[in-house]
């Protein structure tokens, strides 16, 4: 990935740190001239906007470019109107290279640590310098928050973390360069977690052990009244922090499951009678309590809850299994885990490949899904035949044309399938509405619910039209809901679109990745007409039969009219 | 403290060490005394300039002795201290260990 650096001052050591750190993706970044804040962004002819960068960082000092707060480190007073009014200047030149890059990082402002200010007057109206700071970065945050593809990144924690070294004046002087290193480097980790999560990496599972991890004890040997957890203990309150962290994590749509060696009824007797638990069963997507290998039963896991081996993360105390993981498995995160368990919530705290763009209404409900997922399959194991099956789920499958509401989730969808993802594009939220505003093209959504629950937006097909021939040019389907039908309720959309324009025909042409045969497979068994290797054609002059086991509902009336 | 060659041999190492972090694998410099830090370590204006502060803070953080690296007005003649690791040490050596007050260079 290409990345370009504007600052005031010199970042060559930030670009360095983004070529070296080992997590991905793998970056090469091209420096603007310093100093040259203004120019470089108004002026989008400048060779290094050619070609575009797939990412820009706009890292300044305040005093550089709010003339304001340059006066009010010169002792003059300045009232927060000032300061917020330079702000908005400064924000509508950072507007304009908006549109060139799909993602624009925007770090927070701050000053060096060892800047004393006025003292006890640092925090006073109109004087102090940490309360304008204060005053200057809400107002560019307030002023970007509508801007999707423009990321605001909090520089005060790589300041906090890089500590008495944040700021390095004898660099400042040699070189105009003002941070020390453990400042780019908790910077460079920042910035390479946020393009994970932009381009659809961010993990989603994790993945726990029991013992000696989510609390102290072995359950098997001493019994669940005996386990170390919760109470006026320092280990057992930190186990509760810990789980509350993980609990907390499942609210931005994280799904946790159990590989642990034991005797599943103990375990769960655990897990749902002691009374410092804060995880519960109904916590867990599934787990796998047994004898067996951790690296098979994580295998089954992350099939069962149709997810990628990348999307995961184990967490187990014990050295022998974390290594024994890292080896059989080695695209499963597995992060080093302190010995000492009061730690342990701030190593769940300090992970950062969870990172998102966003965090929409579904990925709150995700756990809650997974849950109802279970029951599905367990009604599953209990009829006979899949058409009974799905006789028995009540489906109903409903089609809204992309909107303004539901943009965000069906992004987010967008950039992160894998498996059944006809040709696997990345798109902003911009590119999206630009995409599906032109003649003859149209993006629908497709949510899925059924007696068991909500699903949620889980599909997206994305036409365009011409030359008497109707291209499906994006069929994407969560793997949460595949094999129900709601494939085949797309085609029908797609088939019965084509026709309301007069088209001869429907294609398909499928782009292969090393992740989605299954939507190929799809394609093969789905009646479409398999002309050469990767295209798949239907006679619109037939309608696409929808399953008789679905119910469609069409948001709008004439679908595909709102953008 | 005693300030040893040593020491500073140390002091130089963990310099390089930490300047390694910034560069890629086939432009990392070795630690050995023989390793060049002026012409022919491969290091541009910038990387210089980072590993003489590193340098300078880390005598500072191990020896309390403030230290001023700066190499405009070197004589020609003299032997250039930044020429290897083990040059840069014996230099320091004799300004470090002079009792004096901190010396600009």
């Amino acid at each position: 990935m290409k990345g370009l650096l504007i600052s005031d001052f010199n970042i060559e050591n930030l670009s360095a740190y983004l070529k070296v750190e080992s997590n991905a993706p793998q970056l090469e970044c091209q420096v603007a001239p310093y100093g040259q804040i203004t120019q470089n962004l108004l002026d989008g002819t400048l060779p290094f906007w050619q070609p575009s960068p797939d990412f820009v960082v706009v890292w300044t000092r305040p005093e550089s470019v709010l003339e304001s707060f340059a006066r009010v480190l010169s002792g003059f007073a300045v009232d927060g109107e000032t300061i917020r009014s330079d702000v908005d200047v400064y924000c509508k030149r950072l507007l304009l290279a908006k549109h060139r890059v799909r993602t624009l990082f925007v770090p927070t402002w701050v000053v060096p640590t060892f800047h004393h200010g006025q003292g006890m007057l640092d925090l006073a109206s109109g004087i102090g310098v940490a309360r304008l700071l204060m005053h200057a970065n809400m107002r560019l945050l307030e002023n970007l928050d509508e801007h999707s593809n423009i990321i605001p990144l909090n520089a005060a924690k790589w300041v906090e973390l890089a500590g008495k070294t944040a700021f390095n004046q004898r660099l400042w002087y040699l070189g105009k360069v003002p941070f020390g290193n453990e400042v780019f480097k908790a910077a460079a980790r920042d910035f390479k977690a946020a393009l994970r999560g932009i381009h659809g990496q961010a993990r989603k599972l994790v993945i726990l052990d029991l013992d000696e991890t989510l609390w102290g004890g072995i359950v098997g040997e001493i019994g669940w009244q005996e386990i170390v957890l919760g109470g006026h203990d320092a280990t057992g309150e930190a186990l509760v922090d810990f789980q509350t962290e993980l609990k907390a994590l499942t609210r931005r749509g994280i799904v946790l499951a159990i590989a642990s060696r034991n005797d599943e009824s103990v375990a769960l007797e655990a897990i749902r009678e002691h009374p410092e638990m804060v995880l519960r069963e109904q916590d867990f997507a599934s787990w796998r309590i047994n004898w067996k290998d951790k690296a098979e039963n994580i295998n089954e896991l992350v099939e069962e809850l149709n997810l990628g081996l990348e999307a995961a993360v184990f967490i187990d105390d014990n050295p022998v299994e974390r290594s024994r993981v890292r080896e059989a498995l080695p695209s499963v995160l597995v992060p080093d885990w302190p010995e000492d368990k009061r730690l342990y919530p701030q190593a769940l705290r300090s992970l950062d490949c969870f990172d998102k763009p966003s965090i929409s209404a579904e990925d709150r409900r995700r756990q809650e899904m997974y849950t109802r997922e279970r029951q599905r399959a367990q009604l599953k194991n209990r009829v006979g035949s899949v058409e009974e099956w799905l006789q028995t789920l009540d489906l109903t499958v409903t089609v809204e044309p992309l909107n303004s509401a539901n943009l965000r989730r069906l992004t987010q969808l967008f950039n992160k399938t894998n498996q059944m993802n006809l040709s696997t594009r990345r798109m902003t939220e911009q590119e999206l509405l630009d995409w599906a505003e032109r003649e003859n093209r149209r993006m629908w959504g497709f949510l899925v619910s059924d007696r068991f629950g909500d699903s949620g937006l889980t599909g997206i097909l994305g036409m365009a039209a011409g030359d008497g021939c109707a291209t499906i040019v994006d069929f994407i389907l969560s793997c949460r809901v595949m094999g129900r039908r709601v494939e085949e309720s797309m085609l029908h959309i797609a088939v019965d679109w084509a026709r309301s324009l007069m088209m001869g025909s429907v294609q398909a042409i499928y782009a292969p990745t090393s992740k989605n045969k299954p939507c190929y497979d799809f394609f093969q068994r789905s009646n479409f007409r398999h002309e050469s290797d990767n295209t798949f054609v239907w006679d619109a002059a037939q309608e696409y039969p929808l399953h008789r086991a679905v119910r469609l509902l069409k948001k709008a009336e004439r679908y595909g009219q709102a953008l | 403290m005693e300030i040893t060659r040593e020491k500073i041999i140390e002091v130089l190492y963990e310099s390089i060490a930490e300047l390694n972090e910034q560069r890629s694998k086939d432009q990392r410099m070795a630690l050995s005394p023989q390793t060049p830090l002026g012409e022919g370590s491969g290091l541009d204006s910038l990387g210089f300039v980072n590993l003489v502060a590193l340098i300078e803070e880390k005598c500072d953080d191990r020896f309390g002795r403030t230290l001023v690296l700066s190499v405009p007005h070197i004589d020609p003649a003299a032997h250039d201290p930044f020429e290897t690791v083990d040059s840069l040490a014996k230099f320091l050596e004799v300004i470090l260990t002079d009792g004096e007050r901190p010396r600009v260079i």
